[in-house]
């Protein structure tokens, strides 16, 4: 027995010791906030995790962009008629689109100091640069002076600033691009474009993580405490009071609650647990009509999905003839329907209705036409054998097995669909020439311009540094393209892009099969919720019911 | 005795080491460029893919990775850092409370719902109340957590909250405490708690048939003393090596119903680990939970003897 009392307390203390340690954590973990005063309760919103520490030049995701557009102002905003007006620029003036003179209105940062043009020059000329490995990097490419930031791999950076960017006086910033770009006034509303004060740079430099846990910025609503990463499940925010442009009225708090599944922050929702929902699940859409009514919210989103073809290394699909029959087989309203519940809508040109310069049914190969496909793919002698790839981790696997249905029944062909692991296997495996079928492919805008959806996707210069990975290669296309860029006015430049527009329409690089959908909802206590362009939310307009 | 805890102790030490180069080994044979896939659909800047490969050692062979992650944490104390930036030991600190509550929580509802569930199978064997017992333990094995999961937080957390008017088992997060584990804890054991009942069942029936059981029962002591001592004491054996086992399984299987209920907790970090291939997070949070494997298998060996006085460590 002397062994066996022994073993007892050793057992005993051991079951102790974890019952103390599990109830040390009890709600020290949680960042859950004690509300604010009495009758001052926030404004819930859904938000997944923040990909990286709240840097706005490292930031190129919706969660961590939905943050930093509460806590910033950016220069420009976008209107209800998908035109740019003035945010916290007073005025953006240029007379050859090359050289830009933004001059600001008189904005403080949260601290108290004023933002002066040198923050946006600290702030960009820090994103540029190669060295600090900042993600929304390449979104100062057009400016002077980028190439020297950037000078390539294994090479010394000489220099901190780009040539282009001066700060004329304390609210006057010059920018200068390499060349003329009509659209650079829409650029400017991006997260990218975002000051930083002074006290954001430690000594070496660079940010430093306490700025990226509670960034000081000049926007609406400022961080109560540091957000720790992986650790808080919400972010507590509250209304800066000497933000000059317009408040929310009758509420100064908001809060984001961290989901990490949308169909549990819809039953939070229905709970009234959260008051606002941007990104419903499919699998909620049937109920969220009748469950929400007037509170559910479904508007176009600027992505659109694509099937892409290898065209740099295979000659399978070089017949246009043979992609035009590939898209006229493609049922895209049933996909956008029953695949994706009405999450989608059928794609019928190259720029998503969401922007200006879209045209509805500017694709005809975009319709669907079983017949005529079949004919068209018979006469030009289409492949025996199709292969459809996709990245399986992101939910694409059920409309890829519908597109193959529809072309092994239309076409009369063999399909079989490919799972890659995630998308950069896809592009792993076309850099290397190695794979030879068709591809899945999707876009979402970084700025919402027509010229968006031409530049990085289908350019010439693309196929190395941008997202041109069917390896298209039009020299009419990339003329047309720049005479949008150098037009005088952004009306101008979209004319030329819309004709871009056509030359991809002819071509058909990627066949375009869906548009995707902002689908929304909100609590009974909210109402007036706007979301706009770049899917955030109009906090200034939301009002408590 | 306390020399077979310490043997028991030391023999972890290569368990770890072994386990922590197999994990580190396993994610790095994964296919793809880690820092390539975090910029999603766009393609990243190659220059920012050199140096981000740099700052994490990644373009080194597997040893040297290993090495430079193993001495940082023995020698430095240091996990490591996300690719985000985050401390590894910042991130796991508060994730391990929460699943240890979260198992802790179903560990105690398995045991005395599987126990008592069980008890009372086995003590009406062949009625009515067995027969139903049994049937309902086969229904919550055959349905997965990820239904029971939704099911409950829609019936008990969204409709009993519009019916009655107020929250009691909150839908997601931790922040209203011991409430916010019951229905995520119940789920989680869900199935243990039908292969518990069913086991214990099993046992006690095995147990009440033996000699020793007769003897006692001749002797004259009472049902409750027969049951109880002799019984139920003998047939725990095999269900304390079940419970111990699970504790683990608990904390490194809860990935489902953190998701569900939104839960903090290493069962979701592990799985993000492996989907962004960050070594760091998969190693570290694997190593520790080799380590409450360990614990929990001694503890579970020390409670033998306990239970059964004829088991003797020396």
């Amino acid at each position: 027995m002397r062994v066996t009392k022994g073993a007892q307390i050793v057992a005993g203390t051991a079951l102790l010791a974890l019952a103390v340690a599990a109830c040390g954590g009890g709600g020290a973990t949680t960042g859950n906030p004690a509300s604010g005063g009495a009758g001052d309760t926030p404004v819930r919103m859904e938000l997944g995790e923040p990909q990286n520490l709240l840097v706005p030049s490292n930031t190129t995701e919706s969660e961590g962009a939905e943050v930093l557009a509460a806590v910033f102002e950016p220069l420009v905003n976008y209107d209800e008629n998908k035109q740019v007006v003035l945010a916290a620029a007073e005025s953006i003036e240029s007379t050859d689109n090359k050289v830009y003179t933004i001059k600001l209105k008189p904005y403080t940062w949260q601290d108290g100091t004023p933002v002066e043009a040198q923050n946006y020059v600290d702030a960009w000329n820090y994103a540029a640069n190669q060295d600090n490995a900042q993600g929304a990097g390449y979104f100062f490419g057009r400016v002077e002076g980028y190439a020297d930031l950037n000078p390539g791999e294994g090479k010394q950076v000489t220099t901190k600033e780009m040539k282009g960017l001066k700060a004329v006086d304390n609210s006057t910033l010059q920018v200068t691009l390499t060349a003329p770009f009509s659209q650079f006034k829409t650029m400017l509303g991006y997260t990218a474009f975002y000051p930083l004060p002074k006290s954001a740079f430690g000594a070496d430099g660079k940010v430093t993580q306490e700025y990226g846990e509670k960034p000081i910025g000049q926007g609406l609503f400022k961080l109560d405490k540091p957000y720790k990463k992986g650790t808080d499940q919400a972010i507590d925010l509250s209304v800066y009071d000497k933000f000059p442009a317009k408040k929310p009225t009758g509420w100064t708090k908001l809060q984001f609650k961290l989901y990490n599944s949308s169909e549990t922050a819809y039953n939070d929702l229905q709970a009234d647990n959260v008051d606002i929902h941007d990104s419903l699940p499919a699998s909620a859409i049937s109920s969220a009509k009748t469950a929400l009514g007037d509170r559910y919210q479904d508007q176009p989103d600027a992505g659109v999905g694509y099937i892409g073809f290898p065209l740099k290394y295979s000659d399978e699909y070089k017949d246009v003839k043979v992609r035009e029959a590939i898209s006229m087989a493609i049922d895209r309203k049933t996909i956008a329907e029953t695949v994706f519940t009405g999450t989608r809508s059928p794609a019928d040109d190259f720029i998503n209705p969401a922007i200006d310069g879209y045209r509805q049914g500017a694709c005809q190969a975009c319709q669907y036409n079983p017949t005529k496909a079949k004919e068209q793919y018979a006469a030009a002698k289409g492949p025996a054998k199709l292969e459809l790839g996709y990245n399986a981790d992101g939910g694409h696997k059920e409309w890829i097995e519908a597109a193959a249905n529809n072309l092994r029944a239309n076409l009369g062909v063999e399909v079989t669909v490919k799972p890659f692991e995630k998308f950069a296997n896809i592009l792993d495996d076309l850099d290397a020439k190695k794979y030879k079928g068709m591809f899945r492919m999707g876009w979402a805008i970084d700025y919402p311009s027509a010229e968006n959806y031409l530049t990085p996707i289908f350019s010439t210069g693309a196929i190395k540094t941008g997202s041109n990975y069917a390896g298209y290669s039009n020299k009419e296309f990339d003329d047309t393209v720049a005479k949008g860029d150098q037009a005088a006015t952004p009306e101008e430049g979209l004319k030329f892009y819309q004709q871009a527009d056509d030359i991809l329409i002819k071509d058909l690089p990627y066949i375009p099969v869906y548009f995707y959908r902002n689908n929304s909802g909100y609590s009974t206590k909210v109402k007036n919720v706007k979301i706009n362009l770049l899917n955030q939310v109009e906090w200034a307009d939301v009002e408590k019911a | 005795m306390g020399r077979y805890v310490i043997r028991r102790l030391i023999q972890a030490i290569p368990v770890l080491l072994g386990a922590t180069l197999f994990i580190f080994a396993i994610v790095f044979a994964l296919p793809g460029d880690p820092i390539a896939a975090l910029a999603g659909e766009k393609r990243q800047d190659p220059n920012i893919v050199m140096i981000m490969r740099d700052q994490y050692h990644l373009n080194d062979p597997l040893l040297l990775q290993y090495w430079y992650y193993i001495s940082g944490i023995f020698l430095r104390g240091d996990f490591g850092k996300t690719f985000a930036g985050v401390p590894i030991t910042q991130l796991m600190a508060g994730k391990f409370q929460v699943t240890l509550n979260l198992a802790l929580v179903a560990l105690v509802m398995e045991a005395v719902i599987g126990v008592l569930l069980g008890l009372w199978a086995a003590l009406r064997r062949g009625q009515a109340i067995d027969t139903m017992i049994l049937a309902a333990t086969l229904l919550l094995i055959s349905v997965p957590p990820l239904v029971t999961g939704f099911v409950l937080q829609l019936w008990l957390g969204v409709w009993l909250k519009q019916a009655v008017g107020t929250e009691i088992f909150p839908i997601a997060g931790i922040s209203a405490g011991l409430r916010s584990y019951l229905l995520p804890g119940f789920v989680l054991a869900g199935t243990s708690i039908a292969y518990l009942t069913r086991l214990t069942r099993t046992s006690l029936v095995e147990t009440l048939r033996s000699d020793y059981i007769r003897t006692a029962t001749a002797k004259g002591l009472s049902r409750r003393r027969v049951i109880g001592r002799h019984g139920l004491r003998n047939a725990l054996i095999p269900l304390v090596t079940f419970l111990g086992a699970d504790l683990g399984s608990l904390m490194g299987g809860a990935v489902i119903t953190e998701t569900i209920f939104n839960i903090p907790g290493i069962g979701l970090q592990i799985y993000q680990g492996v989907y962004l291939r960050e070594q760091p997070i998969v190693v570290g949070i694997v190593t520790i939970l080799v380590l409450v494997y360990i614990v929990a298998n001694l503890v579970v060996d020390l409670l033998y003897a306990v239970l059964d006085p004829r088991i003797r460590y020396e």
